[in-house]
């Protein structure tokens, strides 16, 4: 009996000491981080000799920035979610394990399977360092009870930037105080929005190639695709038809628009779960459309926005190996059709998105589909598929400074964006100088 | 031998984390590094240049000085003028000191907090003040100036206690009948004070304008982070604020460095004068 | 003007000045107050309110669930304490050291010292100490949040100050009875210092429970964070503009400073004034 005892404990030692331990940075807030960890909890059921410790680690920017403290200080986590504009600092950092070599180890796993736009993104010079995961674009969202109200058709959103103007300004009540009780449209005060509308007219932000074919040496959207988009933006601002929110704050653009304060919201198609949801409670009619063009403009198309899953090197081998196991579950099928229903990000993979069209999924969720057509019908060009660049974190804030500036007066849309070109070029030429030789 | 042991403990500390890290800031200044720490190259003084060519870094001494010049200047008048109230000692002076003095104990970053409610344009009680008695409505905290008045009013707020107390400390040590004239002589009272009881407090207005620069330079980070995070665009991005962007959002260690080292000059002015007139023309009790 | 008239005017008019200065000073304290025991409707009310309706307690249960107040209350607390109990050491030290003893290389280190008022390290040298910390392995530990902090140039003057105006004829006395230095110093100045020491303890705890930016870069997870980050968490949270619970997270926050201020005001004032002057 008491051998017995002994034996028990011993494997249970054992076992214990078997079990691989990981951790995994990500930068989902909200409902997404509850979502997140329970497809880990279901990784560790299928996978019982390794526990995952999932971490919320803050916005993406602060994720990038504690893993290169993390990296610094020697203890950085196995696995990490950097976003899609982290691509290259984290290949000139030379910490990951670049995914394709692993992929080129292990025969079970077929990169087939994945979306062209989502490899053609994170693939930097051919090669595949970091596991696609949330892949988004933005969309526009109306509120079609608003529209009707207003006397607009709630089944003709804007197309084209004049459109989206009409709009705006048909959309807006003031009291009358001139106080504006409901305004047309709103978007974060983020980058990324000038980043796509550059995408949708076909135009770079640096030069080769948007850093596709080389190191970008000087920033190029000074331009007018740029001014275009720039005055827009000016032009609806100034008019008190558009609401602008506190800089990246998807949060107060989100509310303003759930709350029906606003008629129409440029926003992430990750959000289209949540916006269901609160047209739901707040009782109004949710429509979603592919981002207006200029008129006349060449038709573009929308970059993949969103982050990848990067094994960081440096770890035991047996870490590494769960790490891999964890990011190719995060990647399959399953986990991609859960995560895109759970949030809107669409499957980076085609086996996932026939599951789902099979199941006639965007029959029932309409929202989710205009999010998956607006990719899949982009052009496939250098400016569609992303700008690489290693500055590109200070460049992103360089445009928004270079947008608060002109939304309180200081500078002309027009002048604003050639401050911004140059403010970024300098960023870039600043950051390749330690990669000269 | 004894003394020696006992400032080992002090000295310990401030060898290894002031001057150690000051020294260290001065070498890394003249190296730009990579994100990851993976490249460094040697590029001597090009950091520097590159600050001083930077119309951004310009910017932000140019807010630092703007916004420290009148926040010192309101909180040392503010404060003398509530002291020489304060030690009329009418009745209830106690319960006026104690609220008066409560910001002391209160963080900047909270000072913050508290400012950006009141300011908010949807929520906020100064804004809907404004707005019944004026007809003014502001965005106080995103737009151009206002939102630098917004930082003075949470600095000065938070920081005025602490200039109080030294003055109401200092006061106690002018004569009685110099003060009695002063304060209590109708028209031509505040001439007179400002003429006689100021200048006699000259030793303290002088520490605390020092300790106040000191404060509004670095502490007030809080406030900033809290209240615009620098904005809007860049217009409130104090240099502290601009070496903390550079050195822990853009990784840019380098040039982070040399802001520090910036940061060290400045300071040393300020040491400087503080000894060579704190010194020789002003004296302490 | 009979000068008792006049006299009285003048106390009327300062009363009145002083009230208003008393109330604007206080007024974002007391509308913090009142808002965090407001619900969501009633902060959003126009015109907005002055007083709550009743006591909506539930913005300081969500204060807590949005972030790990609790943690970040411990680990401040754990902060304040260290960082006070070491201050109030070295200061007691080498305030004993410059105040009683003569010795070679006084007034170069004493100037060494006086130099470090002028270099707030927890803010100009964030950057070169950050680098220090990952040498050291301390990046988000609590030995990152305290030690650096546990010697100030304040406290060795306070320290220094107060021993001085100690009479020279207690150590005379102290001496010829044969008590070592270590001795005097434990025995009598000690035991004479309590008000002065419990006065720097505060000075210090609150300057220690207020601190940001270091905090704010050198802890990497929330558990490891203090405060007034936690603070700042709430402001920029998914429930953002919830000012009812962003406000309730304040007001736990500062009571403990306020309340030690409130408390022990004089102390406090005597020991602050004592570090500002030179002697």
């Amino acid at each position: 009996m008491k051998k017995l005892l002994v034996i028990l404990m011993v494997t249970l030692a054992i076992l214990s000491m078997a079990k691989v331990k990981i951790q995994f940075w990500h930068a989902m807030g909200g409902w997404r981080i509850d979502l997140l960890k329970s497809m880990a909890n279901e990784f560790m059921k299928l996978h019982p000799d390794i526990e995952v410790d999932v971490q919320y680690t803050g916005s993406y920017h602060d994720t990038l920035n504690k893993l290169i403290a993390a990296v610094k200080a020697g203890n950085p986590p196995d696995v990490v979610q950097i976003y899609d504009i982290g691509t290259q600092v984290m290949i000139d950092g030379g910490i990951a394990v670049p995914i394709q070599d692993l992929i080129d180890k292990d025969k079970s796993f077929d990169i087939g399977n994945f979306l062209d736009q989502v490899l053609n993104y994170y693939r930097v010079n051919g090669k595949l360092y970091s596991m696609p995961f949330n892949s988004s674009n933005p969309i526009l969202y109306y509120n079609k009870t608003l529209f009707k109200k207003a006397g607009l058709d709630p089944n003709h959103p804007p197309r084209t930037f004049k459109e989206l103007l009409e709009y705006a300004k048909k959309l807006t009540i003031k009291d009358k105080d001139g106080n504006i009780v409901q305004a047309g449209i709103t978007w974060p005060l983020h980058s990324w929005f000038f980043e796509q509308f550059m995408a949708v007219q076909n135009a770079p932000l640096v030069d080769n190639n948007n850093g596709r074919t080389g190191r970008p040496t000087k920033a190029v959207f000074d331009n007018e695709a740029g001014r275009r988009f720039f005055r827009l933006w000016y032009e609806l601002s100034k008019n008190g038809w558009m609401i602008n929110t506190k800089r990246e704050d998807w949060t107060g653009a989100r509310q303003l628009f759930g709350s029906q304060k606003v008629a129409m919201l440029i926003s992430s198609t990750s959000d289209v779960a949540l916006m269901m949801k609160l047209a739901k409670e707040n009782g109004f009619e949710l429509g979603t459309a592919f981002l207006p063009r200029p008129e006349g403009a060449k038709r573009g198309g929308v970059a993949i926005g969103g982050g990848s899953l990067w094994i960081i090197a440096g770890h035991p081998k047996e870490e590494t190996e769960a790490a891999w196991e964890f990011v190719k579950f995060m990647a399959s099928p399953e986990q991609q059709i859960k995560w895109h229903e759970g949030t809107g990000y669409f499957p980076i993979r085609k086996d996932a998105v026939e599951m789902l069209m099979n199941q006639g999924y965007y029959a029932k969720y309409p929202h989710h589909l205009t999010a998956l057509l607006q990719l899949l019908l982009s052009e496939q060009t250098y400016n569609t598929r992303g700008a690489i660049i290693g500055a590109f974190p200070e460049v992103r804030q360089i445009v928004e400074t270079a947008v608060e500036k002109m939304l309180n007066g200081e500078m002309t849309p027009d002048d604003a964006l050639a401050w911004a070109q140059a403010q970024a070029t300098k960023a870039i030429q600043d950051y390749n100088e330690l990669y000269a030789h | 031998m004894i003394p020696y042991v006992l400032l080992v403990p002090t000295f310990a500390i401030i060898v290894i984390f002031i001057y150690w890290p000051a020294v260290y800031s001065f070498k890394m200044s003249f190296y730009r590094i990579s994100p990851f720490g993976n490249r460094m190259i040697y590029t001597g003084l090009r950091n520097f240049g590159r600050l001083f060519q930077s119309s951004e870094y310009i910017h932000s001494i140019k807010v630092t000085a703007i916004y420290v010049g009148f926040s010192v200047l309101l909180t040392v008048f503010t404060a003398f003028f509530i002291a020489l109230l304060l030690n009329l000692k009418v009745p209830g002076t106690p319960v006026y000191k104690a609220l008066i003095f409560i910001p002391y104990a209160i963080s900047p970053a909270i000072s913050g907090t508290l400012w950006t409610f009141l300011l908010n344009p949807v929520v906020g009680h100064v804004n809907y003040f404004l707005s019944k008695t004026f007809g003014i409505s502001v965005d106080w905290l995103t737009s151009k100036p206002y939102a630098l008045y917004a930082l003075i009013l949470a600095s000065v707020w938070k920081v005025v206690p602490f200039d109080t107390i030294f003055y109401l400390a200092g006061i106690q040590d002018v004569p009685d009948d110099l003060l009695e004239a002063a304060t209590l002589d109708g028209a031509s009272s505040w001439t007179k004070t400002w003429r006689i009881v100021f200048p006699l407090l000259s030793p303290i207005t002088f520490y605390l304008v020092i300790m106040n620069i000191i404060s509004f330079m670095f502490s007030s980070f809080a406030i900033i982070d809290v209240m615009t995070s620098g904005g809007p665009g860049d217009y409130t991005t104090t240099m502290i604020y601009r070496l903390y962007l550079d050195a822990f959002s853009f990784q840019k260690t380098g040039i982070a460095s040399a802001e520090s080292v910036i940061l060290f000059g400045i300071m040393a002015v300020v040491t400087f004068v503080y000894f060579y007139f704190g010194e020789r023309k002003v004296h302490y009790q | 003007m009979k000068k008792s008239t006049r006299k009285l005017i003048n106390t009327i008019v300062a009363e009145v000045i002083l009230i208003t200065i008393a109330l604007i000073v206080s007024l974002p304290l007391f509308l913090a107050v009142s808002i965090s025991f407001q619900s969501p409707e009633e902060v959003f009310s126009y015109p907005p309110k002055i007083l709550p309706k009743g006591l909506y307690l539930k913005n300081y249960v969500d204060a807590f669930n949005l972030v790990p107040l609790a943690r970040l209350i411990l680990n401040s607390t754990i902060m304040a304490i260290a960082i006070t109990a070491g201050k109030l050491t070295t200061g007691l030290l080498s305030g004993y050291a410059y105040a009683n003893f003569r010795f070679k290389g006084r007034e170069v280190s004493f100037a060494l010292l006086f130099a470090t008022l002028f270099l707030p390290a927890e803010t100009v040298m964030i950057v070169p100490l950050f680098l220090i910390m990952k040498k050291f392995g301390w990046i988000n530990t609590y030995w990152a949040l305290t030690i650096p902090f546990m010697a100030s140039a304040t406290n060795t003057f306070l320290f220094r100050q107060h021993f001085r105006s100690i009479p020279k004829e207690l150590e005379d006395a102290a001496r010829i009875d044969g008590a070592t230095p270590m001795q005097y110093f434990s025995k009598i100045l000690l035991p004479l210092s309590k008000a002065m020491i419990g006065g720097a303890a505060i000075i210090n705890f609150v300057y220690a429970w207020n601190m940001y930016l270091w905090p704010l870069i050198v802890t990497m997870e929330d558990k490891m964070k203090t405060v007034q980050i936690g603070v700042r968490m709430l402001i920029s949270s998914e429930s953002a503009n919830n000012w009812g619970v962003i406000m309730a997270g304040t007001i736990v926050v500062l009571i403990p400073t306020v309340a030690v201020f409130l408390l022990l005001q004089n102390l406090f004032v005597r020991s602050l004034v004592r570090s500002g002057m030179k002697g």
